[in-house]
C-alpha cells in the first residue's frame, strides 16, 4: 500500500528533474530559442502578408488594331476596375503575342480592324485574348475578367437593339452572391491559421525529435536508462516543456493574426484549446517516432522535413483537398494535420463550437494516441 | 590477499551475445564479491562493453544469465538499478550543463534528500578535487576531469555495485593514478567493482582479473597468481601467449 504513493512521489520528483533540465538546457541553446519563438513570429507576418490569393493588376497588352472611338472605349472599361493593368500596347497580334513569350504581360487583349465598324453595322464582333497560362489562379482570373466584360457589353447591347426595334426586354437573371464569413474575401483570415498549423508543426515535431535524438548521440540516454527512472517519466519530462513552448507559440501566433491582420475569433475557444492539445499530443509523437528511427540529430531533422512536407502539402493548408485526386483524398483522411487545420479554421473563422466539430477532435485523439503507442513502442525497443 | 567472501555481487554465466553475423559474446562468465576489484583486461573488440551492457541490463542475451546482488538486470530492472552504478564509455553527461547542474540532475533522478545530497555531492567533489569547477561546464573539463565527474555522478547514490567500461581510456598517467586511487577507497568501503581496460599494465592493480578475448575469458585469477602459474614477466606476455594457445 505505501509503495504507491511513494513510487508517485518519485516519479513526480524525476519527472521534475527532467524537465528543470531540458528548460535549462534549451534555454542556454540560442539557436533553439530563436526557432522556439522568433521563428513563428516572423512566420505570421511573412505568410500573412505574402499569401494573398487575390489576384489584381495583371498586366495586359492592348492591341488596337481598329483605331476607333469603340475600340478605344471598351479598352478603357475593361481596365477600369483594376483587376486587370494596361502594361504594354501593341501594333500587332504578333508583338502582342511576343510580350506573353518575354513575359511582359500575362494576358494581350486585340481588338481586330473593323471591330468598330462590325458594332456599328450590327454584326457580331470579335475580340481576341491571349492568357499565359504558366499561372493558372492568374489566368483565370484574367480570363473571367475579360469574359464578364464582353458578357455585360454584350447583354447591354441586345437590349438596346431589343428597344430601339420596339420589341419588348428579354428576361435576364441576375446573380446577387453574399459572401458570409469573410466578405470582403481577405486571405490573411485563411493564411494565419494555416501557419498556426505549420508552425507547431514544425517545431514542436522538430525540436522533439531533435531533442531526443541529441540523448543518444551524446550518450546521456544510456547514462539516464541506468539510473531508476522509468521510460515513461523520462519521456513525459522531455516532452512536457516543448508541449508548453507550443501552447505559447499558439498563443504568439493567435495573438499577432489578431493583431496585424485582423483575425476574426468567432467560436468558443476552449474548442481551439481542445484542439491543440489534441493536435501537440499527434506532433510531440511524430516526433518521438522520428527519433526512434534516427541516430543522429541531423538525421532527425532531415526525416523530420520529410515527413513534414508532405503532411502538409495533403492537409488543405495551402491547397485545397477537393482538388486532389480521389486516391489522394482518401490519403488526406489519416492526415492529423488536415483534421486540426479544418477545426481551427471553423472555429476562428466560422463560429464552429463542439457540437460541429466533435467528430473532428475524435478523429484527431484516435490519431494521436495510435502515433503516441506506436513511438512509445519502439522507443522501448530502441533503448536495447 | 584474502579473497573476500560471501555470494556474489555480480555475476555472468556464460553470456552469449550475437549482433548480426558477429558473436559479440560467446560464453563469457565472471563473477565479482562485494569488496573486490575486478578488471575486464583484453584489447577492443574482445567483448568487454557487450558484457557490461548485458550486467547493466542494457541488452537482451541470447544465452547465459546476468546477475547483479541475485536479481535479474532486465526483468527486476528498477531493484538493480537502486542499487548499480554505471559509468560507460563514452561521453555520457549533459555536456552543456555545469558540473554542479549535472551532479543535481542525477541526485535527483536518484531521488536523494537534500541533505544527503548537499554532503555527498560535497565529498564527491573534494575526493574528485573537482570542487573548484563546479560551474564549469562538462564539455569544458579535461578527459581526466571529465572521467571523474562521471564517476562522482555514478557513485551520488551510494551503489553497492559499481562498473566501469574503460575508465582510464584517454586520460593522462596522473588522473589516470588518481582514478585508481579514488576506486581503491571505495572498493574498501565493500563495494563491489568490475572495471574493464585496454591497457595490460593496469590488471596489477585490480584483486582479480580476467583475460577476455573473442567473447570469453582465456583465464582468470589474481594477478601475481595469474604471472606465477603462466611463467610469464609481464601481463602483455602472458596475455599474447593465451591468444596465440587459444588460435
Amino acid at each position: 500500500m505505501s509503495g504507491a504513493p511513494g513510487g508517485l512521489r518519485t516519479a513526480l520528483v524525476q519527472l521534475l528533474a527532467v524537465v528543470r533540465k531540458e528548460i535549462r538546457q534549451t534555454v542556454r541553446d540560442r539557436r533553439v530559442m530563436f526557432l522556439l519563438v522568433v521563428a513563428p513570429l516572423l512566420q505570421t507576418v511573412i505568410f500573412g502578408f505574402a499569401i494573398d490569393f487575390q489576384v489584381d493588376r495583371i498586366p495586359v497588352a492592348v492591341a488596337d488594331l481598329d483605331r476607333t472611338e469603340a475600340s478605344r472605349e471598351h479598352a478603357r472599361r475593361l481596365l477600369a476596375d483594376g483587376t486587370l493593368r494596361r502594361a504594354a500596347d501593341a501594333t500587332s497580334a504578333e508583338e502582342a503575342d511576343g510580350m506573353l513569350d518575354r513575359n511582359r504581360a500575362a494576358a494581350a487583349v486585340i481588338f481586330p480592324p473593323r471591330f468598330g465598324a462590325d458594332l456599328d453595322a450590327g454584326r457580331t464582333a470579335r475580340v481576341q485574348v491571349l492568357v499565359d497560362g504558366t499561372d493558372p489562379n492568374q489566368a483565370t482570373v484574367a480570363a473571367s475578367a475579360v469574359s464578364r466584360y464582353f458578357g455585360e457589353v454584350g447583354q447591354a447591347l441586345a437590349r438596346e437593339r431589343a428597344a430601339a426595334a420596339g420589341r419588348p426586354l428579354p428576361g435576364t437573371i441576375r446573380v446577387t452572391p453574399r459572401i458570409a464569413y469573410n466578405p470582403s474575401l481577405r486571405s490573411a483570415p485563411f493564411m494565419v491559421p494555416g501557419v498556426l498549423v505549420m508552425v507547431l508543426l514544425i517545431i514542436t515535431t522538430i525540436v522533439t525529435a531533435m531533442g531526443l535524438s541529441r540523448e543518444r548521440e551524446m550518450g546521456t540516454l544510456e547514462q539516464v536508462m541506468v539510473t531508476p527512472i522509468r521510460p515513461l517519466v523520462l519521456l513525459l519530462g522531455k516532452l512536457l516543456p516543448f508541449a508548453a513552448i507550443g501552447l505559447f507559440d499558439v498563443l504568439l501566433v493567435l495573438s499577432a493574426g489578431g493583431w496585424i491582420f485582423d483575425l476574426p475569433f468567432r467560436g468558443p475557444l476552449a474548442v481551439l484549446g481542445v484542439a491543440t492539445l489534441l493536435y501537440l499530443l499527434v506532433t510531440l509523437s511524430l516526433g518521438l517516432l522520428i527519433s526512434t528511427v534516427s541516430r543522429t540529430q541531423q538525421q532527425s531533422f532531415l526525416a523530420g522535413f520529410l515527413v513534414l512536407q508532405p503532411a502538409l502539402l495533403l492537409s488543405g493548408v495551402a491547397t485545397p483537398i477537393r482538388a486532389m485526386p480521389d486516391w489522394l483524398q482518401a490519403v488526406t483522411l489519416l492526415n492529423p494535420v488536415r483534421w486540426f487545420i479544418e477545426v481551427v479554421r471553423a472555429n476562428l473563422l466560422r463560429g464552429a463550437d463542439f457540437a460541429d466539430l466533435w467528430p473532428r477532435l475524435l478523429i484527431l485523439l484516435v490519431l494521436g494516441l495510435a502515433l503516441l503507442s506506436a513511438a512509445t513502442m519502439r522507443f522501448r525497443k530502441r533503448l536495447q | 590477499m584474502a579473497a573476500p567472501g560471501g555470494e556474489p555481487a555480480l555475476e555472468a554465466r556464460g553470456l552469449v551475445r550475437r549482433f548480426g553475423a558477429t558473436t559479440a559474446l560467446d560464453g563469457l562468465g565472471l563473477a565479482v564479491r562485494p569488496g573486490e576489484l575486478y578488471g575486464l583486461v583484453g584489447p577492443d573488440g574482445a567483448g568487454k562493453t557487450t558484457a557490461i551492457r548485458a550486467l547493466a541490463g542494457l541488452i537482451d542475451l541470447d544465452g547465459g544469465e546476468a546477475r547483479v546482488l541475485g536479481l535479474d538486470p532486465i526483468r527486476e530492472g528498477r531493484a538493480v538499478r537502486e542499487r548499480l552504478g554505471l559509468m560507460p564509455q563514452q561521453f555520457s553527461l549533459y555536456r552543456d550543463l555545469s558540473v554542479m547542474e549535472n551532479l543535481r540532475f542525477f541526485g535527483r533522478v536518484y531521488c536523494l534528500p537534500r541533505a544527503a545530497f548537499r554532503e555527498r555531492s560535497e565529498r564527491l567533489l573534494q575526493l574528485t578535487r573537482l570542487a573548484p569547477f563546479a560551474d564549469r561546464r562538462a564539455d569544458a573539463l579535461s578527459g581526466g576531469m571529465y572521467k571523474k565527474l562521471a564517476l562522482a555522478c555514478a557513485l551520488l547514490h551510494r551503489p553497492e555495485v559499481l562498473i566501469l567500461d574503460e575508465p582510464t581510456n584517454g586520460v593522462d598517467p596522473v588522473s589516470r593514478r588518481e582514478l585508481w586511487a579514488l576506486l581503491h577507497e571505495f572498493v574498501h568501503g565493500g563495494m563491489a567493482v568490475l572495471i574493464s581496460t585496454p591497457y595490460m599494465d593496469e590488471a596489477e592493480r585490480c584483486d582479480r582479473v580476467g583475460l577476455a578475448h573473442r567473447g570469453r575469458l582465456l583465464d582468470e585469477g589474481a594477478p601475481l597468481e595469474l604471472l606465477a602459474r603462466s611463467g610469464a614477466a609481464t601481463f602483455e606476455e602472458l596475455f599474447v601467449a593465451r591468444i596465440r594457445e587459444a588460435g
